[in-house]
């Protein structure tokens, strides 16, 4: 056998147990990456499993926000008419655009502030102080009068069968039951699952 | 026999740059397995911070309470209070 002969022999030889390393352990290395995308499987499906039911329930949560947002928005503007968007800009700061966006009107909305001298005054009627004043002329109650505002009438300052004497505000049940004078409770309830005011 | 010679050199060659491919494949295929052992790692601990999540049922039968008492509330401010 020539030299030449032999050495292209080993050079095979080497070429193929090259080959044969290294394609074993990147066969190993591909066995390792297997098994953690397992695990890591494992871990995604527990991660989409414990989430499925996440939107529904934060859908319900809302929807509850929502209708509770609805209805206090609802009393505020059948309580205080015009300054039911100052009201609720005083509270939550940017809010009150919005409030006149969900309820359909336009305008600038002024801000009361923290004292609402109207509010003080319907207080001091309930307890048997003078009448309330007129809510005041803001800018955003001028396009449109509420539906809130022209389906029940007017009252001022009215005085609830349920109030007792002296001034004394009580909403609790056992106050009214000496007179057996039963409050309206019933029609003036709001419910979250009815329809807001303006509506 | 110049053939033969040529032979080998071109078997040389090719025997360096397969060795030089071939443990380029391996070194990637090294440097995988770590990072999807971290990610399985991240996979386990976010799985286990979501077993919190059920404690939104409680969150929301709480918020359904609240706005029913809200509800009441603004009942009977309904009534307390004169309307606009």
């Amino acid at each position: 056998m020539e030299l030449a002969v032999a050495i292209i022999i080993l050079l095979i030889t080497l070429i193929v147990l090259a080959l044969a390393v290294y394609l074993i352990a990147t066969i190993v290395e591909l066995g390792k990456i297997n098994a953690g995308l397992s695990q890591v499987l494992d871990g995604v499906s527990e991660i989409a499993t414990k989430t499925a039911p996440v939107n529904g329930v934060l859908d319900a949560i809302n929807r509850t926000l929502v209708a509770g947002r609805d209805l206090l928005e609802g009393l505020a503007l059948k309580k205080a008419g015009p300054d039911a968007a100052g009201l609720v800009e005083s509270c939550f700061p940017g809010e009150g655009q919005r409030f006149l966006q969900r309820i359909g009107r336009h305008g600038a909305v002024v801000t009361i502030g923290e004292d609402y001298d109207r509010g003080a005054a319907i207080l001091n009627s309930l307890l048997g102080g003078p009448a309330p004043p007129a809510p005041s002329a803001a800018p955003a109650a001028a396009p449109a009068a509420p539906a809130a505002a022209a389906a029940p009438a007017p009252q001022s300052a009215p005085a609830p069968s349920w109030r007792s004497g002296g001034g004394r505000i009580s909403l609790r049940p056992s106050s009214r039951g000496a007179k057996g004078s039963a409050p309206p409770s019933v029609p003036g309830r709001l419910s979250a699952k009815g329809s807001r005011p303006w509506e | 026999m110049l053939i033969l010679w040529v032979m080998v050199i071109v078997l040389i060659v090719t025997l360096v740059i397969l060795a030089v491919l071939l443990k380029g494949i391996l070194g990637a295929a090294r440097s995988i397995t770590p990072t999807v052992t971290a990610i399985a790692g991240v996979a386990a601990a976010g799985s286990k911070d979501l077993d919190a999540v059920i404690a939104l049922v409680t969150t929301q039968n709480y918020i359904s309470q609240v706005v029913a008492g809200l509800a009441n509330y603004g009942g009977s401010l309904d009534v307390a209070l004169p309307d606009a």
